[in-house]
């Protein structure tokens, strides 16, 4: 909705450079196509990326209005760090898990959808008549001694209770973190790898890999569980679903494929 | 060329938030580096020395009326009785959380970790609980504080970050019913970041309308500015869709009964007094400082919210079948009252602040009530399990019935004498309609009071009546401070009124 702000500002103002005004026509589409695209793909790893670049579109828009820094940091910290850790934990809970598409509440959507149209269309002719016919001044003056002075000036005087303040926000979210993320172990309750070998081999299990089914078998098929070396069956070979049978003959022949001569001959 | 000049910090204004802040740095390090075993005894013994103290410094400030940081924070009347209204609120309030008899280790969850009814949760259940819980809720505290003399936006946006964080937090770490008490948080939090989005776009509109941020300047900035009216409108309301968020007003009061019901009781008392307080603090700054002299196109809308808040809470209260709710639409419908106070401006800002603190410790009061209603599954908030409890347990009934009196403003309470204060204040500032309206909506109000009064003592005891568990001294002094306060501002209140009076206006230089 800014956007459509911008967009009026800057075609009303005759001052705009052509390179500025090109650059704003190509990514706007761009960031306004990446934020509906966000809302309305289905796979959460494609919302992330297309954030991304309605975030790196809209960085650009601001170093193009002299704001260096905050177009810096927007895509140094949204893009490159924040959207980054988005996608590692997406990737991490798994990209398949999907949100449940079912609507609890009946018409909550359409209302939605209505709502949100509506007021994106407030603001966004609100704004463009509030700042459409303003040509913005004090940006000299704001940017004198250079962008990021002006920033740490404002940061470091006026603003310092707020900036210290800020770090109150930072514990409590990385209190809050370990709160909700952190399981304790208790003394004892954390073991070492004789214990765990320990503990998995105590119960007499057998640890090299399962020997297949068939093998040293009287068949080849899948339900004839396997002799071992001394001679005893092993069930352990036989897959759970699969009900371990002795075959008669008959069953347990090979059968007949291609290039043997007739059904049922053993060769 | 760069020389960047330090403004003139009043450390003396910033002291009783510095104490307090400073007391919550250290509890976190007392998390770290003090035994098992000592940390309860350790952050309950800090948590109360730090408010206390902090209580003190706004004693002796109380004659204080400054602006520093360049205009970042001002401390004037109105802020530091609102500042330490919410500190006494706080101190109380910690009588709740610091509760462990009335449930072996409190009520809140040992390991949050743990997935809700998993085997690790079963094998937590007896153990005690986190005691991060401390300097969160100083810190939740040090926010409102700083929320209440904030002199410019962007500080005040900072602050409603600062003291809403820790409260997310808060309302997920229930011991029972966890499942509820996460959705309560998660709900809370969404919604939170959502009227803090609402915020600061509303912050940003004001900007490019008056140039500024500060609260002062956007009062010179509406004299004077050349933009748009538009943006002055837009970003008023915006800005009040976030503060009307936090306060609970229709129609921003959603979340309110999900997550009153949710939380921790103690954390939801919390809520309900200091939160209120600390909102109520915001609104009236931001609307008497900055937007005086705009009121005649904010006070028709600011007053059909009053409305619709009033109406609406007190008529869901009706409906309601759990006290926690009913507790939650009520806070819904005293925010409505509050809002009166709002519109009317200079006039009614006094009562305002009285009805805060009055409101404040009923409220506690009979939240501290509801940890006391218990059966095997812990609370047994469910109206119909209240009945007859009055023939088993009569002193309790008693004191629940006095403060239901209070709520639905009886004379002799404190609600009779903050609503009558508030009403006449509003009264004589031409509010008539939001009188009218207020003294119709307290009347439906008091019928849900009445009914649970009705129930506790005139219904036959249920099949399985819970039972009055004996607290703690801590929760047994919440409770008589919740009575007893409403009952002296019932009898007395010229001694307060008289405080509040003496706090005078908002600073607006």
């Amino acid at each position: 909705m800014s956007l459509l702000a911008q967009g009026a500002l800057l075609a009303a103002d005759n001052t705009v450079p052509t390179g500025e005004a090109v650059t704003f026509w190509i990514l706007a589409p761009i960031a306004l196509g990446g934020a509906i695209g966000m809302v309305l793909a289905r796979n959460a790893v494609h919302s992330a990326l297309l954030l991304v670049c309605t975030m790196l579109s809209l960085g650009v828009f601001y170093v193009l209005q002299a704001g260096p820094f905050i177009g810096m940091v927007q895509i140094i910290v949204y893009t490159g760090a924040i959207m980054m850790l988005f996608l590692f934990v997406i990737m991490l809970v798994g990209r398949h898990t999907r949100d449940s598409l079912i609507e609890v509440l009946r018409g909550q959507r359409l209302a939605a959808v209505i709502l949100g149209v509506g007021f994106a269309m407030l603001l966004g002719t609100g704004l463009a008549r509030g700042v459409g016919s303003v040509t913005a001044k004090g940006l000299d003056e704001a940017n004198a001694n250079g962008n990021v002075e002006g920033i740490a000036k404002l940061l470091f005087t006026k603003y310092i209770f707020a900036f210290e303040v800020t770090s109150a926000l930072l514990i409590t979210a990385a209190i809050g973190a370990m709160l909700l993320a952190h399981i304790e172990k208790k003394p004892g309750e954390k073991l070492d790898q004789k214990v765990l070998s320990r503990n998995r081999f105590t119960k007499g299990n057998y640890p090299g890999p399962k020997s297949g089914p068939g093998v040293f078998a009287t068949s080849d098929s899948v339900a004839t569980p396997a002799i071992l070396p001394d001679g005893t069956f092993t069930e352990r070979s036989v897959s759970k679903v699969v009900p371990a049978r002795e075959l008669t003959l008959t069953e347990a022949r090979p059968k007949a494929t291609n290039g043997n001569k007739q059904d049922g001959e053993i060769r | 060329m760069n020389d960047i000049q330090l403004p003139a910090i009043d450390y003396a204004a910033l002291l009783p938030m510095l104490i307090v802040f400073g007391a919550a740095c250290v509890g976190i390090l007392v998390e770290a580096f003090a035994p098992r075993g000592w940390r309860f005894v350790i952050q309950v013994s800090l948590t109360i020395g730090g408010l206390v103290a902090g209580l003190v410094a706004i004693i002796v400030n109380r004659d204080l009326e400054i602006t520093t940081i360049g205009g970042a924070v001002t401390v004037d009347g109105p802020g530091l009785f609102l500042q330490g209204a919410i500190i006494i609120l706080g101190i109380v309030s910690l009588g709740l959380i610091a509760e462990r008899r009335l449930e072996r280790g409190g009520p809140f969850v040992a390991e949050a970790a743990h997935a809700a009814n998993s085997d690790g949760d079963k094998r937590q259940e007896r153990e005690p609980g986190a005691t991060e819980v401390f300097p969160l809720t100083l810190f939740a505290i040090a926010g409102m504080m700083l929320f209440c003399v904030s002199g410019d936006l962007l500080t005040m946006f900072v602050a409603l970050e600062v003291f809403s964080l820790p409260l997310y937090l808060l309302c997920g770490l229930a011991r029972r019913r966890r499942l509820i008490s996460q959705e309560a948080a998660l709900k809370y939090f969404l919604l939170g970041a959502f009227a803090s989005a609402f915020f600061l776009y509303g912050v940003a509109l004001l900007y490019g309308y008056a140039g500024t941020v500060s609260l002062t300047g956007i009062r010179e900035g509406v004299l004077q500015s050349e933009q748009s009216g538009i943006l002055l409108a837009a970003g008023l309301a915006l800005l009040a869709i976030g503060l009307l968020f936090k306060a609970a007003a229709v129609p921003f009061h959603v979340w309110t009964p999900d997550v009153y019901q949710g939380a921790p009781t103690p954390v939801t008392a919390l809520m309900a007094a200091c939160t209120k307080a600390a909102a109520f603090g915001g609104l009236l700054r931001v609307f008497n400082v900055a937007f005086e002299t705009t009121a005649w196109d904010w006070q028709p809308v600011l007053a059909t919210v009053a409305i619709l808040t009033m109406v609406v809470g007190s008529i869901l209260a009706v409906a309601q079948t759990d006290i926690k709710r009913l507790l939650a639409y009520s806070s819904v419908a005293n925010a409505g009252y509050l809002l009166v106070g709002v519109v009317s401006l200079n006039g009614a800002v006094g009562s305002s602040l009285f009805y805060l603190i009055a409101y404040g410790f009923s409220v506690l009061g009979a939240f501290a009530m509801v940890t006391l209603v218990r059966d095997s599954e812990g609370e047994a908030t469910h109206l119909s399990r209240w009945a007859g409890l009055g023939k088993g347990s009569p002193l309790f009934s008693a004191l629940f019935t006095f403060l239901m009196l209070g709520f639905a403003g009886i004379p002799l309470t404190s609600g009779f004498t903050s609503k009558f204060a508030l009403f006449s204040s509003a009264w004589d500032s031409d509010q008539s309609v939001l009188v009218i309206v207020g003294v119709l909506s307290s009347v439906v109000l008091a019928f849900p009071y009445l009914k649970v009064v009705v129930l506790l003592w005139l219904n036959p005891p249920g099949e399985e009546t819970p039972t009055v568990s004996v607290p703690s001294m801590l929760t047994r002094a919440v409770i008589f401070a919740g009575v007893a306060v409403t009952f002296v501002l019932g009898v007395a209140p010229s001694f307060l009124l008289d405080i509040v009076a003496d706090a005078g206006p908002f600073l607006a230089k």
